[in-house]
């Protein structure tokens, strides 16, 4: 008995050990190294978050302009995907050549030596999208990534469920634009009358993407200021009202608490929902459902200015990649060439980036579900040039949206918002702490 | 021809010891030193900090927590899962019908991966989930489950049973079944009760098992990580924020590979002292 159970601590220690292991290595900084910019022809592997059929038409169309090269695409859920590029960046992966960058995030790639210089192609990049894709891709007078999408967010609503709640619907107008206080109101009604369980839902409910334009149209800020951009700003008071409203939608059963991730636009395409807040992508997505539904422009507060999120994924090359050439290649192929662009959207409904490419895209936004998507086309063009607002531009913007996703959980959770914003000021400055 | 024998014995674990030093120590050293470092991102370079990252981490309220929320946690779901292996063992020990059935299916979720268990209980615990479901069938107000400060490390706690105590039951049938039917049979002579012979029989006889499932059920509730990953990310308020996530957390969202490796360092002598407290209780009763 006695000898068997010494056995028990170095199994402990064996097990301590493993612990100690998924410390990982660290993180390594500065310039990236030149690399050889390697073979001609091969695989080259792309990694991204979509899955593998998005991809597929940009990959065969640039395999048949390319023969020699293939592109081995790579999956990793949205969820897990910066945290799992982080770690496999930080440890010189060769395994990555291209990977999506989601462009609030260039910065900070940059800076930590996740990112192959691109600056060479800065006039085609000035010349070929928007100033905000331009400017969101650059760190330090360099050019780090090249945009792949943009995007925009619309109020989705339920026309049956409304039409029992004896509610006229919004339209698609941007001069007539519904208020979160319409909306809530509408969401209200269609709750009591019987037609759906819940009155509005968020497709992201703690994202800052989705959630900035509260805060913003409410003159709140991004919640990042000071000259070197690493100055938390989230207890002001746009921040604060905005805030309060959101945790009031979950707190009155407005809004459903519990449901996160990628099982909200379910609840939306099941007919349980009177007012959904999503993306382009879901243009199609809802297309597939059996409810009745219809677009209008995402709302904004009384007495605030309308206020959208915009941006997306970018494209970027890994510096410890050994196959340069023939990534870089791809990358061109699918941002700056408007086919190869246009053919990363062709599954996914997701707006192109190159002005090019975007220019033959949006008119067909229109079709994309019959009648129920008439209007988005003319909405998206509006708000990319009135209302979009980018996400803030900062070294410091991956700890910025961790705090404030787990922040937006807990408000969402119940958590009193003056007092959670005040904890997430505090998070913040003690993240930030080792960066500046 | 001892040497030899030596040599061969030593040729055989080669593969093993040199994945040991590469995979396990090598990296356990330089979690260690790495811990004395820090790295700013706008000056660039790495310095030597001492032991800044440690006193930082132990002037930071959410890791505080996040050592509380781990204790209690270790505190309440190591005893709980132990106990009911055992009840479950003893139980599909008997010979009563269908009792292999029940075994089997209670074995069953060490087959799903931690993640996919995840996923499952994520839709279990939603507001329309399958657990309001079954308590609105039986006239009792929904719970909000993962949601709630209060109610979500018990949710986890039961979560995570679901998935063990199939596996740690597999220990405890072994060593039951080791038990020599003659002392039973002596017991049941005796006029022992069921309860008297689980008590004063089975268990005395099963205390190697027993003490092993304690010790290894302890370490792997430290390490656990998947669930709260997929469906609190630590919330709400931290409540669920196990050091094994804050680790992760700290490391690889918000990118800070020094200070999370001085934590790393603190997880395992955190893990070492409570192993080594229950090992000492368990010679202590010899």
């Amino acid at each position: 008995m006695q000898r068997n159970l010494f056995a028990v601590p170095a199994a402990v220690v064996a097990a301590a050990l493993l612990v100690a292991g998924c410390g990982g290595s660290s993180a390594s900084s500065g310039a990236p190294a030149a690399a050889d910019s390697g073979p001609a022809t091969g695989t080259i592997t792309f990694t991204g978050t979509d899955n593998a059929e998005t991809y597929q038409p940009v990959i065969k169309a640039f395999e048949a302009k390319n023969p020699g090269i293939k592109v081995a695409y790579t999956q990793i859920p949205f969820d897990q995907f910066n945290a799992t590029m982080q770690q496999r960046l930080s440890a010189k992966d060769t395994g990555v050549d291209v990977y999506t960058v989601d462009e609030p995030r260039v910065s900070q790639l940059a800076a930590k030596g996740f990112l192959v210089d691109l600056s060479d192609l800065d006039g085609q990049v000035k010349t070929g999208f928007s100033a905000a894709a331009y400017k969101t891709n650059h760190f330090r007078d360099k050019l780090w990534s090249l945009p792949m999408w943009n995007s925009t967010q619309f109020l989705f609503y339920n026309k049956t469920a409304l039409a029992k709640a004896k509610v006229t619907p919004p339209t698609a107008d941007p001069q007539q634009r519904w208020t979160w206080e319409q909306v809530e109101a509408a969401g209200r009604k269609a709750m009591q009358s019987g037609g759906t369980k819940y009155g509005l839902f968020m497709e992201q409910p703690e994202a800052y993407y989705q959630l900035q334009p509260l805060a913003e149209s409410l003159g709140g800020g991004s919640g990042i200021e000071g000259d070197d951009a690493l100055t938390p700003a989230v207890e002001t008071d746009g921040w604060k009202k905005a805030m309060q409203w959101y945790g009031a939608t979950f707190a009155s059963g407005l809004s459903p608490r519990g449901i996160g991730g990628f099982q909200t636009g379910p609840v939306f395409a099941a007919g349980d929902v009177a007012f959904f807040v999503g993306g382009p992508w879901d243009l199609k997505i809802f297309g597939s459902s059996k409810i009745d539904w219809g677009v209008a422009p995402l709302p904004y507060f009384q007495g605030g200015k309308p206020v959208t999120p915009t941006g997306s994924w970018s494209l970027g090359i890994n510096p410890a990649s050994k196959q340069q050439a023939m990534a870089r290649k791809f990358l061109e192929f699918a941002t700056l060439d408007p086919a190869g662009n246009l053919a990363t959207t062709s599954t996914t409904t997701i707006i192109p980036a190159n002005v090019e490419a975007q220019k033959q895209y949006t008119p067909t936004m229109d079709a994309f579900s019959g009648a129920k998507t008439a209007g988005a086309a003319a909405i998206t063009t509006y708000e990319s040039e009135h209302t979009a607002v980018s996400r803030p531009v900062s070294v410091g913007y991956i700890q910025f949206e961790e705090v404030m996703g787990k922040t937006f959980a807990d408000i969402r959770n119940g958590t009193n918002p003056d007092t959670r914003l005040q904890e997430a000021t505090r998070q913040l400055t003690d993240a930030w702490k080792s960066i500046k | 021809m001892k040497q030899r024998q030596g040599l061969i014995a030593l040729a055989f674990l080669a593969p093993a010891l040199v994945c040991l030093a590469v995979l396990r120590i090598v990296p356990a050293i330089s979690a260690v030193i790495e811990s004395f470092y820090t790295e700013s991102l706008l000056r660039g370079g790495r310095v030597f900090a001492g032991l800044g990252n440690y006193t930082d981490l132990l002037s930071n309220k959410d890791f505080r927590q996040s050592v509380g929320v781990t204790l209690l946690f270790t505190v309440l779901v190591n005893p709980i899962q132990v106990v009911v292996s055992f009840l479950l063992a003893v139980l599909f020990t008997q010979r009563a019908v269908g009792s292999k059935l029940w075994r089997t299916l209670v074995i069953l979720p060490i087959a799903t991966p931690p993640a996919v268990s995840a996923v499952i209980w994520s839709v279990i615990y939603r507001p329309d989930g399958l657990a309001n479901g079954v308590l609105e069938r039986l006239g009792l107000p929904a719970q909000p489950f993962l949601t709630s400060s209060g109610q979500v490390l018990p949710s986890l706690i039961v979560l995570l049973s679901w998935i063990g105590v199939g596996y740690w039951m597999l220990f405890l049938i072994a060593g039951i079944q080791e038990v020599p039917v003659e002392v039973r049979e002596a017991a049941l002579l005796d006029g022992a009760g069921a309860w008297r012979r689980m008590v004063s029989v089975i268990l005395p006889l099963v205390r190697r098992p027993l003490a092993f499932v304690l010790v290894a059920d302890t370490v792997s509730n430290l390490l656990v990580f998947a669930p709260v990953q997929i469906l609190t990310k630590g919330g709400p308020n931290g409540n669920s924020n196990l050091l094994m996530y804050d680790v992760y957390s700290r490391a690889y969202a918000i990118g800070d590979i020094h200070v999370a490796q001085a934590e790393v360092v603190i997880l395992v002598a955190l893990t070492l002292a409570i192993v080594a407290g229950q090992f000492r209780l368990l010679r202590g009763d010899q």
